[in-house]
């Protein structure tokens, strides 16, 4: 037996450790890091750069002063040295922004709540019960994510005025389930094949009703999709706009992002500020919602792609 | 929900306290006594749902809210007031009245009652009694809300819009007067444009500035949409003539103004950045309010529109009709709001709040104070009296309203002066419009 | 006293064996209880989605206006459209749109996730922070890009102007070429966060051995990517361009508050065109038309990127579906 020449690679840590989770160096030895610098940092600096510098410059309107923000001859537009919370006071104490941002919270849940009991409903019974035609109808749940809100907006419309739900939170609440069931159904579909069969076969034989297998099994074991999925409609939710602006009417009950377009322009003055202000405070619950679940939001992304 | 929101309350405070009497006790009391003797008494528990378009003038909407805050206590009614911007007024009452909820009135923009003319409650009444107590409305006023003779709404006032313009930069262009005719006023455009302070007029679906300043132009050159018998006759040499007209006045503009909308010749015009336009008195206005402005102020001056080769006026003049539906419950509190609103105690301190940005549609109130308050603004006094109704000489109603409201003479200048379409194309694209709609 | 041992004890049924019900047997049929679970979904997507779409397709075969009932009218809006300038004009930039729009977002979404995929530190952060433009909501970063593009006061053309690299301010939203620039912009970067962490994902499971075998057979890294990467990447690809194209294709947000389908509709897109017909101008009748007509392209576009990209499971070891 020939002995191995010692090698820079510890091989047993490497062949150990699964593809995936992989905290060698691999073969970026093989580049000088002045290359690496070229080929890899600054690529993603630049992108990184233009990816949050719209960010950086809506949160630094939010603070800056009024004069200073037209003025961009005697100020410096990047920087201010007298930062303002006159655009933050006008937005919380001045405008509706409270309702707004109740009105977005309170359809956002509610939306998501009765999409994920449907979804988890539908995906359990075409994954596990596998009764006639399910393949068939999980076809047709996946060509309805085809079918965009700005096809069906009229339509749905004239359904939303028959059924008097117009200018109320109940006809978005109605609505967005319609957007959001596909794809949680889907993604939960895939969560649900994860979970080994056998269990469910055991409870079965145990005399257990298939209700019970949904509640007490499966749906224990299946709490990270759960939560990837609340968090991903609950985002599809505050992102949704058409619906929004053509089914709600009056100021007090129109949501984040339709208000904020409409509300801060005087006729002729843009309140900048003031709608920078907006925009940002409209980002931030969901930003908050998301630092805290980004392993979830992004498995939710991953995981509906790879089914 | 009453208009009294935090955010009115806090205004309409800081104008109690600088508009003196524009409110509290003096108003109340007549409001009273009016509500007492109107010959519409409100229903008892009436709740009425009010949308109006966005102000351009903050005092203008404190006064208004202040005489939505007299009737509601005058008479009981509940009254909910909301703001939509230009562009959002026509869709939203349209949407009301197609799902028969929603609004009992909206004040809106051009011929807007003539839109839904079945979906409307007849103002008949209210007409005839301001009519005969106010010296009469206005001619356009008057066809611009009635079909017939029935009146489906009542023509609150006008928005003037008139020529806004630095005087300092027409001075050095060479323009001691504001020019009175159409050639002058191309060869003063021109000379703006060489001494870089240019002009801009508005080519983006503005509904105000744009509508205002193009059937002006297309006006002016005796060229019409449709003729009395609303026969479509846009495709006619006079139309060509004034799209020529238009592309060399285009041509002296600051960039830009194929995406402007109402408000963008106000931000240009009060960044220093444009030197004559079409707007109503709103930049000036937003000018002496601001101290930092105050040159900008005195060097602002409005004059008439130039005549056209057509020999006459030929003003668009934004006309504020408001309507309630015939699907309201309480018609008669709708009524006596409309009623109440152009009584002279409300209306000349509403006139004065507004500072110009509405003129009159009844006669009797040319000689309010606000325009000889300050000699600027005169001019705008004359907005119901010289503006033709929004169909030119065709007759006023729903086709007209639909011709209004999508843009076509807009998008038809706009066409070719951006030069997306040559001159033929972009009138037979027009013409062709209208001719669905007129059909 | 065997007898009282084997008779059966009153009423306990239980110890008895007996046939099932019937209504116990349709407790466990399969089908029975499937019917109940996909009862909600099924009722939502068919109350909200089948039937706006049967009646958006009716609704477009009428005369229906804002404030009036209309009147069958046949395919009298669908000769209209079909003469309409502006309709072929939404048509061609809803092509243009998304065809720009998902190339360069593929292009640059693949591109950054390889970047991530290599040795960095705070890979989790950097890929947190990647994915912010996707996460917030849209208009309001459209609002941002409407400061940001404004004619007058825009960042860019200030910086430009202090480089002294132009002179003037730079009409963004104003030209139609500029206008169109900007909001396929807009959608790039919003689009581009997707795409490059699905794409991570697909990445981080192809297995580091491969490169290193190629590697040390004298691949360039270009042939490493053409050879190994791109082939095992494909079922992704596919389903994530799939989905980019749809986003894309229907568009409504990002339009309607950058440029509301101006400057002289050069901007416009079908979903716009849609709303601004049938909401802003009453013609009910000819915006579902308008939304019907979108229904084709879309089904050609996502046929195109479904198929062209095929799934392949085969080459991840797999058994084909």
């Amino acid at each position: 037996m020939t002995d191995l020449p010692a090698s820079k690679v510890d091989l047993k840590s490497v062949l150990s450790s699964p593809a995936r989770v992989d905290h060698s160096e691999g073969m970026s030895y093989l580049q000088s890091v002045p290359r690496r610098l070229v080929t890899l940092y600054l690529p993603l600096s630049i992108i990184l750069l233009v990816l949050l510098f719209p960010f950086y410059w809506m949160a630094l309107t939010a603070v800056k002063p009024d004069e200073q923000l037209l003025d961009m001859s005697t100020y410096s537009p990047f920087w201010t040295w007298s930062p303002t919370l006159k655009h933050f006071h006008k937005l919380l104490f001045e405008s509706y922004y409270p309702h707004w941002l109740w009105n977005t919270m309170y359809v956002a849940v509610c939306a998501t709540v009765l999409s994920i009991i449907a979804s988890v409903m539908a995906a359990y019974a075409i994954v596990r019960l596998r009764y006639k035609g399910a393949n068939l109808v999980g076809a047709l749940i996946f060509l309805a994510y085809l079918v965009p809100p700005s096809i069906l907006f009229i339509p749905l419309a004239t359904v939303v005025f028959q059924y008097g739900l117009f200018d109320s939170p109940l006809a978005l609440i109605l609505t967005y389930p319609t957007i959001l069931i596909p794809f949680s159904t889907w993604l939960l579909m895939g969560y649900f094949k994860t979970i080994p069969f056998e269990l469910e076969e055991c409870a079965l034989i145990d005399g257990a009703s298939r209700w019970q297998i949904l509640i007490k099994i499966v749906l224990p074991l299946a709490i990270p999709g759960l939560i990837s999925a609340f968090i991903f409609c609950f985002t599809l939710c505050w992102n949704e706009f058409i619906y929004a602006l053509t089914f709600l009417q009056s100021t007090q009950h129109k949501t984040v992002p339709v208000a904020i377009v409409n509300e801060f322009v005087d006729g002729d003055v843009y309140h900048w500020g003031a709608l920078m202000a907006g925009a940002l405070a409209g980002s931030l619950p969901l930003v908050i919602l998301y630092a805290f679940f980004v392993e979830h939001y992004v498995s939710a992304m991953t995981g509906a792609v790879k089914e | 929900m009453n208009g009294l929101t935090r955010r009115t309350l806090l205004q309409g405070g800081t104008a109690l306290a600088a508009a003196g009497a524009l409110t509290g006790p003096a108003l109340f009391d007549f409001a009273k006594a009016w509500a007492d003797t109107a010959p519409w008494k409100a229903e008892s528990g009436a709740k009425l749902t009010v949308m109006r378009w966005k102000r351009f003038v903050p005092s203008e909407d404190e006064a208004f809210n202040a005489i939505v805050a007299a009737f509601s206590k005058a008479t009981g009614t509940e009254m909910n007031v909301f703001s939509e911007s230009f562009e959002d007024v026509q869709p939203k009452a349209s949407v009301a009245a197609n799902t028969g909820s929603g609004l009992d009135l909206a004040w809106g923009l051009h011929t807007l009652p003539q839109l839904f003319p079945t979906k409307v409650l007849k103002m008949n009444d209210v007409a005839d009694y301001l009519g005969k107590k106010y010296g009469g409305w206005t001619d356009a006023a008057a066809k611009t809300c009635k079909l017939g003779d029935d009146w489906l709404g009542i023509p609150i006032a006008t928005n003037g819009g008139y020529m806004n313009y630095r005087k300092s930069a027409t001075d050095k262009a060479g323009f001691k007067e504001f020019p009175k005719d159409f050639p002058t006023f191309l060869e003063m455009c021109k000379a703006l444009k060489a001494n870089n302070t240019p002009a801009g007029f508005a080519l983006g679906h503005a509904t105000g500035d744009a509508n205002g300043w193009l059937h002006w132009i297309l006006w002016g050159h005796n060229a019409w949409t449709v003729d009395q018998n609303d026969k479509v006759v846009i495709n006619s040499p006079e139309t060509m003539k004034a799209l020529e007209y238009c592309k060399a006045l285009s041509d002296t503009f600051i960039p830009g103004v194929a995406s402007w909308n109402d408000s963008s010749n106000n931000k240009a015009f009060l960044a220093g950045e444009l030197y004559c336009t079409l707007n109503g008195i709103s930049i000036y206005v937003a000018e002496k309010n601001d101290p930092s402005k105050k040159e900008l102020a005195e060097d602002t001056y409005h004059a008439l529109h130039p005549i056209g080769p057509i020999g006459k006026p030929t003003e668009l003049q934004l006309a504020l009709p408001i309507l309630a539906f015939n699907f309201t419950k309480y018609p008669n509190a709708a009524k006596a709001f409309i009623a109440f609103m152009l009584e002279k105690d409300q209306f000349e301190k509403w006139l004065q709040g507004s500072q110009g940005y509405l003129t009159q549609t009844l006669n009797a109130y040319e000689n309010a104070p606000i325009w000889t308050a300050d000699p600027k603004n005169t001019v705008f006094s004359q907005a119901s009296k010289r503006t033709l109704p929004a169909s030119g000489i065709g007759t006023v109603g729903e086709k007209a309203a639909e011709a209004i409201a999508n843009f076509i003479v807009v998008d038809m200048f706009a066409n070719y002066c951006t030069g997306a379409k040559d001159a033929k194309g972009s009138i037979a694209e027009a013409e062709r419009q209208l001719k669905r709609i007129y059909r | 006293m065997a007898d009282v041992a084997i008779a059966p004890r009153a009423g306990s049924p239980k110890s008895q064996i007996r046939e099932a019900t019937a209504w116990e047997q349709l407790k466990h049929n399969r089908n029975w209880l499937g019917f109940w679970f996909m009862l909600p979904a099924m009722a939502f997507l068919i109350l909200f989605l089948a039937y706006p779409l049967g009646l958006g397709v009716w609704l477009s075969f009428t005369d229906t206006k804002i404030g009036r009932i209309g009147e069958f009218i046949g395919t009298e809006n669908y000769e209209w459209l079909w003469g309409d300038d502006v309709f072929w004009l939404s048509v061609f930039n809803t092509v243009l749109y998304t065809a720009v729009a998902s190339t360069i977002k593929f292009a640059v979404g693949l591109y950054l996730a390889l970047l991530l995929n290599e040795n960095l530190p705070l890979k989790a952060m950097l890929r947190a922070l990647v994915l912010i433009p996707f996460i917030v909501p849209t208009v309001l970063s459209a609002i941002a890009f409407w400061w940001i593009f404004d004619s007058q006061f825009s960042i860019i053309s200030w910086s430009l102007k202090n480089l002294g690299l132009i002179t003037q301010n730079i009409n963004f939203l104003g030209d139609t070429t500029w206008a169109r620039i900007c909001v396929i912009f807009a959608n790039i970067w919003r689009g581009v966060p997707f795409v490059a962490i699905t794409l991570l994902a697909g990445l981080q499971t192809v297995q580091p051995s491969l490169y290193e075998a190629a590697t040390l057979d004298g691949a360039s890294s270009w042939q490493r990517f053409r050879y190994i990467t791109y082939p095992l990447l494909t079922p992704i690809i596919a389903v994530v361009m799939t989905f980019s194209v749809l986003f894309t294709f229907t568009d409504f947000q990002l339009i309607w508050v950058l440029t509301r389908g101006g400057p002289v509709n050069a901007t416009q897109l079908m979903a716009t065109l849609s709303y601004q017909r049938a909401i802003i101008g009453g013609q009910l009748g000819e915006g579902a038309a308008i939304s019907t007509a979108m229904i084709p392209f879309l089904l050609a576009a996502i046929m195109i990127s479904w198929f062209g990209l095929q799934r392949r499971k085969w080459q991840q070891g797999e058994s084909n579906d």
